[in-house]
């Protein structure tokens, strides 16, 4: 029985032999056979001989190039911070599974030169941010551009959150001045 | 309930069935709208749900794995699902069911795929006639899939027995208790690989030959029913 592109299969369901396709995404190789991994559709490419499966099922969120995501500042050094990733912005219903750690270098903070990261980012501080390297081993995240930056900032004096007035943030409770790599959302749009 | 005289008169068992015939199978593919993944399944007068959530952050985080993903099944029988009130909360037979489930369901999934993550799959039987354990296995499969959880095959699950010298399968409440025997049997049905294999009783080698071989046949037809819930809510139009 041969598999055609758009036929509707489950786990364990035959796709072809190995020595004819290589298996692509939801399908995998076993005894020399290449079966189905997800419950969706069968995609055939004849030109690059994969076989995969598009899944018709809600999947586990998974890290692409060019993602969004939204996370939490964890640590801030000199050449770089780390950012613990909260959710994929379009798939905030289901939780992205681990490793959620990932680095935002100084280069890719924002355009041109950056002397002090940690004038711009502070531990604690809620960021969006767009995936440059979706590697699990090590996730690498961008700040440039308008709408990716801080969203929610907090003081680091009293921790209560700062107030946007112009480029400036200002603490209600203390009076406190701060600076950021503010998103143009700073404090408007968390997650839709 | 008495112990009636006998369990088969003229072949029949007690519900009309033939030895070798399951008891009707109902199975809804997400049937929670909470859950990541969920299935609900009725064998005969067996009413259970199963959850599934994740793959998710493991908590506690020292029980996390840092080249694959744990697998957590959770048993439980609601207080209302047997005769007595059975008291909530875990006891010794749920635990034990749980870990069963756990080892049943573990060789489909690629759980390498997700290290340091948790797959949590929550089994609540909702109303028992025997064979909780096998219903609990097939819903969850049904639920691991409604998750889109990468698998290797779906796990399918039923019990033979023997009752009055008869080789039975899918036994219920009266069998389970004076049968025999009871054999809960779970493979996968694409590979024909066995994934759970427990024994209340005897058999001789040539009984447990053809009950296994009876386990496996109405493996298949369950394995059928999976595949019909989850074509009915995934496949558009109903092709295959």
């Amino acid at each position: 029985m041969e598999v055609k592109t758009g036929d509707f299969v489950l786990p364990g369901d035959f796709l072809a032999t190995a020595e004819e396709f290589v298996p692509g995404e939801g399908a995998y190789e076993e005894n020399g056979n290449i079966y189905s991994s997800t419950v969706g559709m069968v995609l055939v490419d004849i030109r690059t001989k994969k076989i995969s499966v598009f899944p018709k099922t809600k999947t586990p969120p998974t890290l692409k190039i060019g993602d969004i995501v939204i996370g939490r500042v964890e640590e801030v050094r000199d050449q770089f911070l780390t950012v613990s990733i909260a959710a994929l912005v379009g798939n905030e219903n289901r939780e992205l599974p681990p490793p959620r750690l990932a680095l935002i270098h100084i280069s890719k903070v924002q355009a041109g030169f950056v002397k002090d990261l940690s004038k711009l980012f502070k531990p604690g501080d809620i960021i969006k941010a767009k995936v440059l390297n979706a590697q699990p081993e090590l996730i690498q995240l961008t700040t440039i551009g308008r709408e990716l930056g801080v969203l929610v900032a907090f003081c680091s004096r009293c921790r209560s959150p700062l107030d946007r007035e112009g480029n400036k943030l200002r603490c209600p409770s203390c009076g406190s001045v701060e600076t950021r790599k503010l998103s143009v959302h700073y404090r408007q749009e968390v997650a839709k | 309930m008495e112990k009636p005289e006998q369990l088969i008169v003229d072949g029949k068992r007690l519900d009309g069935r033939a030895p070798e015939e399951l008891r009707p199978i109902k199975i809804v593919a997400g049937a929670l709208g909470r859950a990541d993944g969920s299935a609900y399944i009725e064998m005969g007068n067996n009413k259970v749900i199963a959850a599934v959530y994740g793959p998710r952050e493991m908590h506690p985080r020292h029980e996390a794995q840092p080249d694959f993903a744990v697998l957590r099944c959770r048993y439980t029988m609601a207080p209302f699902s047997v005769e007595e009130r059975k008291r909530p909360g875990p006891d010794r037979r749920s635990i034990e069911i749980s870990k069963v489930i756990r080892e049943a369901l573990q060789p489909a999934l690629f759980l390498e795929l997700y290290p340091r993550a948790v797959i949590d799959v929550f089994i609540e039987v909702l109303q028992a006639d025997a064979g909780t354990r096998t219903a609990g296995i097939n819903a969850a499969a049904v639920a691991l899939a409604d998750a889109g959880i990468p698998m290797r095959d779906l796990v399918s699950a039923v019990a033979v027995g023997k009752v009055d010298n008869t080789i039975v399968i899918d036994l219920m409440k009266a069998e389970d208790q004076w049968g025999t025997t009871d054999m809960p049997v779970a493979m996968m049905p694409r590979k024909k690989a066995i994934t759970l294999l427990q024994m209340d009783g005897h058999f001789t080698e040539e009984e447990f030959k053809r009950a296994l071989d009876l386990a496996m046949r109405g493996c298949e037809q369950i394995y059928e029913a999976q595949r019909r819930a989850l074509k009915e809510k995934y496949a558009v139009g109903g092709t295959e």
